[in-house]
Order: structure tokens, then sequence, then C-alpha cells
């Protein structure tokens, strides 16, 4: 055994739960950054954080105006970690609102992935799609024939629903052992074994399985 | 040619996105597109007509070809109509998250035409705003589902800045009066040309907004 | 492809030359004449999201073809040979403003196998040399000015990348070295 493996052993077990949440809170930053789809919604994770992030800011304010000045740098540090958490969790969100504008008729009419939301950005999703949809007839569609103001429509050659390209390339690493592990680059042959610790780049959809089920980590 | 007014829609769109400021809202091309799709329509109407709703394709194929030529025309002209609107759409959100305020800018643009001799009075509804009125509608409604989405994440400032944070403290220059700021170290009034040692979080919004510059 | 993507539409409206094998009533607009007919064995330029439907429309239930297509000029044997000769001195923008789509789209409607591998050959080595511009810190070599000029889209989309990615670089660089923040 040497010092690696001593401190893999500390990390593995001994990380706070309020550590483990901000690497779990980085880490699910970093997928919704680097998927091409919108990734289940971290509900639990982000009500621990928030619920963090009230009692910190709480602190700060009442703490403030103590002029001694070891409380006075203990705020200070505090008060750095509250912005860095802050902009991590602002930039959770805005990933995915990036992808629920994007993509939001097929987030919609897609059971599976509407799941992924939050009530929140679902009623986002929606109010967005409806003001959408009245500016669009208001600007010129209510002067279309009625068969054409469809905003969804399929048909015709190219279709109006904009979807992820899952087949896009991700950076992904292999994070747990997994017991059947062998992944296939879907509409090719080929396949290859998944390792603890091997790095790939590789389609997403060869990996959406296992990433989905927390087995691979995107970088 | 059917469609040549849409593809101007579409490289007024394609300059847009290379543009700082949303550029005139083209409405008289607009309307003449959507005319084209209307008169298309008829003439599709008048095609179908002596058919009585009968219209077999494979007995008639070059009356079944000049409506599809149709209908790919008013197809197109949809496509470029909704691109455009959806660039310009775009570009209006993407105002309403950086918090540059949009009816702010509306009025001076209209003050600067007014500039020009026109007493103040004159310059409401002078029709300089770069946006079409549904736009402007959009532009308000959409500032609105902003906020209230917001409003579920107080304690984040969801449209803050994406830039990772450094330092808690920065050094910012006045570049417009700005008035009065309350931080938690107290009241700070920003003069032009003065200068000030801040915590960023307390000054962001002014930044964005072109109040402040950050110093190195 | 995506419906409200601007570069897709302009792609789309690009011109290929088509050949009307039948007549067809009421399309003389398409050649510039309205309100007469279309007949048989005119000649015309078409945008390729009209040509692309009619070139392909048995869907109609038509026994021959409605049109024929022609290689465009842009994409003609004397520009492959310019660029089998020397890809990076064809000003390819000037051809067609999204010169490498409307190549993929021509040979999705006509066999010709050579101008894939010719195609192919053109964007690698030409990928190299905007490299090569991108990545110089004083900005564009001069002599690289008539050569950038007559990048088609994708290839200017290309150089942007590089170059940003290149001095997005250099200041991460400059700024672990300027002690550690």
């Amino acid at each position: 055994m040497d010092i690696d493996d001593l401190l893999q052993e500390l990390d593995d077990n001994k990380v706070l739960g309020g550590t483990r949440d901000i690497n779990d809170l980085t880490q699910s930053w970093i997928a919704e950054r680097t998927a091409p789809e919108i990734l289940p919604f971290q509900t639990a994770l982000l009500e621990r954080l928030m619920e963090r992030i009230r009692q910190q800011i709480e602190l700060v304010e009442t703490q403030t105006g103590n002029l001694d000045p070891k409380t006075n740098f203990c705020l200070i540090l505090l008060q750095t970690e509250l912005e860095r958490v802050k902009f991590l969790v602002r930039g959770y969100l805005r990933a995915r609102i990036h992808k629920i504008d994007k993509y939001s008729i097929y987030i919609l009419t897609t059971p599976s992935i509407r799941g992924r939301l939050s009530p929140p950005e679902l009623s986002y999703l929606k109010s967005h799609l409806g003001l959408l949809n009245s500016h669009f007839l208001a600007s010129f569609l209510r002067r279309f024939p009625e068969q054409l103001r469809r905003l969804d429509d399929k048909a015709g050659g190219i279709s109006m629903v904009e979807e992820p390209d899952l087949d896009g390339a991700v950076f992904c690493k292999v994070v747990r052992d997994i017991e059947d592990n062998i992944a296939r680059i879907p509409g090719t042959d080929s396949e290859f074994k998944l390792t603890k610790g091997d790095v790939y780049v590789v389609r997403y959809s060869a990996v959406r399985e296992f990433v989905l089920r927390g087995e691979i980590e995107l970088i | 040619m059917y469609g040549d007014l849409g593809l101007k829609l579409v490289q007024h769109a394609k300059r847009t996105q290379s543009l700082p400021q949303l550029p005139p809202y083209q409405s008289d091309i607009v309307r003449s597109v959507t005319r084209e799709v209307r008169d298309l329509d008829r003439d599709v109407t008048e095609i179908l007509e002596p058919f009585n709703g009968h219209f077999d394709p494979a007995e008639e194929p070059a009356t079944a070809c000049s409506l599809l030529v149709h209908h790919l025309c008013m197809r197109r002209n949809k496509r470029c109509l909704l691109a455009y609107h959806r660039v310009r759409v775009e570009a209006i959100e993407e105002m309403c998250w950086s918090g540059s305020d949009l009816l702010e800018q509306v009025q001076a643009s209209q003050n600067k035409v007014a500039e020009g001799g026109a007493g103040i009075g004159s310059a409401e509804g002078s029709g300089a705003s770069s946006l079409s009125p549904e736009e402007e509608e959009y532009a308000r409604q959409y500032g609105d589902l902003l906020a209230a989405y917001k409003g579920q994440w107080t304690d984040i400032d969801l449209t803050g800045s994406l830039e990772p944070p450094r330092d808690l403290f920065i050094d910012v220059r006045v570049l417009k009066d700005a008035g009065e700021i309350q931080t938690e170290y107290g009241a700070i009034t920003l003069t032009k040309n003065s200068q000030f040692f801040v915590r960023q979080g307390d000054v962001e919004r002014l930044i964005a907004q072109g109040f402040l510059q950050k110093l190195n | 492809m995506s419906y409200y993507d601007i570069d897709a539409i302009l792609t789309d409206a690009q011109k290929v030359p088509c050949t009307f094998e039948i007549t067809i009533p009421g399309l003389g607009y398409l050649e510039g004449n309205s309100n007469i007919d279309i007949k048989q064995g005119t000649r015309v330029e078409l945008p390729l999201w009209l040509a692309e439907m009619l070139g392909v429309s048995q869907r109609l239930g038509t026994e021959q073809n409605v049109i024929s297509l022609d290689l465009p000029p842009a994409l003609a044997p004397r520009v492959q040979n310019a660029l089998k000769a020397n890809p990076c001195t064809v000003d390819l923008r000037s051809l067609a403003s999204h010169y490498y789509s409307l190549g993929e789209r021509i040979l999705g409607l006509l066999e010709e196998d050579e101008l894939v591998d010719i195609l192919s050959e053109t964007f690698k080595k030409r990928a190299a040399e905007i490299a090569d511009h991108a990545h110089n810190p004083q900005g564009v070599i001069s002599s690289g000015g008539e050569f950038l000029k007559g990048l088609d889209e994708n290839e200017r989309q290309l150089f942007k990348t590089a170059h940003e990615s290149a001095k997005a670089i250099r200041a991460f660089l400059s700024d672990r070295s300027s002690g550690k923040k």
C-alpha cells in the first residue's frame, strides 16, 4: 500500500457530506454542459445545497459588523466559497435552460425526457413556447392559411422539431466497476470494454445508458 | 421568383447574428413574403377548383407537379419567416438575460432621433425603435417569464455572471453616474470617474449595464 | 440539420441547373415569365430546396422525372481540375458561399465518385493552411489575406474557432506563469 492508496481511501470514505455535495454539483454542472441531451434534474442535491446556501447567507448577515479580525477573515473565506457555489448552481441551471430553449418541443413531447425537468423548468418551457407561438402568430402566422400555422410539423423534407444530436462526441471516464461492461457504438459493429479508470472520447449514444446510471462520468 | 424575398430576410438574419445591436425590423419584406404565401394558397385553391375535390395526381402529373411547387414555395417562405423572427427573438431574450434594459434602449434611440430638432414630446411613438410592436410586447412578456423563473432561485441570481469568480473584492471605475448603492459596508455614491474597491457581487449588475468598469 | 438554422437555409438557396422533362402548366415564373407554362426541355436554374424535391419526385406517381439535374458551375470539371492542381489558390467563396454544403447536397443527388475525393482532399489541405494562419499570434500573415478572403462559410467558422482557441490557450498559459491566482 502506498501513499496514493491511502489518499484514495481517504477520498472514498472520509469526505464530508457537504463536500461530497459540492463535488456532485461540480460533476452535474460539467455533465450538463457536455451532454447533448438534458439530464435528470438533481432535485435532492439542489435542495440540500440551497438550504446550505441560505444558512451561510444568514450567517454572513448576522456576523457582518463584527470587527474582530478573526471573524472578519472567516467571513471573507465564507463569502468567497459562497460565490463559488452560487456560480456552480447558476452555471448548472443556465446550461439546462439553454437546452430547454433549444429542444423545447422535443422535450415537451417526449414523456421520458420531460420527466427530467424540475416543475419550475417545465412551467418555464410551456410558457416560453406559448409566448413564441403567440409572437409568431401576431407577427405573420395569423395571416397564413390554417394548415400552415403549425410549429411542430414533421412532414415536408425537414422536421420543425429540433432534437439533440445523440451521436455528438463526448469525453468520458469510467468511474465504477461495471458488470455488463461492453459498450456498443450504435449503427456499427464496433464495441469496446469499459474498465474503471478508462477515459474515452466517443459518441454520446454509445455510453448514454452508463452515464444515466452514473457508471460513466462526462468530463 | 417565389422565395427570393424570403431569402432576403434570411440574409438579414445572417447579418444580424454578427451585429452587437438589433437592426430595424423589416416589416415591408415580412408583409410581402406573407402576401406571397396567401397568393400561392389562393392559386392552389383555383387549380384544384375544377376537380371538385377528386384530384388524382397519377392522372394529372403536370398539375400535381405545379401543386407541389406551390406547396414547397409556401413552406419555404414559412421557414424563412420563422428563422428571421427566431434570430431576433433570441437576441431579445439575450438582452433580457444580460439585464440591459430594452425599453431604455428603445427610448435612447428615440431620443437620438428627437435631437434632430423635434421636441421631447414628439419623440414618443415616432417609430424609431428597431423592434416591431410585437417584438416589444414579446420582450416585456419574456422579461416577466424570466423574472418568475428567477424568483424560484433568489439566492443564486440566475442572471449573474457566467465567468467563474476569482476575487471577492475588485477595483472598479465609474463610467456613468449611478447614484447611491447599498453594500454591507454601507452606502457608496457612484459618481463618474471615481474609483472604488467593492464586493464583486454588489456591483455585477452595474458592470453588465455599463455603469462601472472592472479594473485589473 | 435544424429547421431554424440560418446557414442551412442559405445552403438551400444555392442554385442548380435543371432541365424540365415535362411541360408544367403555370410554372413559367420559374424562368421569369409569369402565368405561362414551362415547356419540356426548358433549362432553368433552381434553388436546391426546389430542385431536390423535383429531382426525386417519382413520389408524384409520374413515370418520368420532372426535371434532370446538372452539376452547378461551382463544381464543374474546370473547378475540379483547379482544386486538384492546388486547392489553396481557389477562391471558394466567390464560387459558392456554402461551398462544401452545396457539394454534399449535390453528391446526394448525382453520382460523382471522383468529386467526393476531390472535395475531402481540398478540405483537408485547406484546413491545414487555415490552422497555420489562425495560430499565428501576430494576426493574419500578410500573404494570407487573399486566401482567407476566399474561405467558404464552414472554413470561416473553422478559422474563427481555431483563432479563438489559440488565443484562449495563450491567455491560460500566461495566466499560470504570471503568479498562481
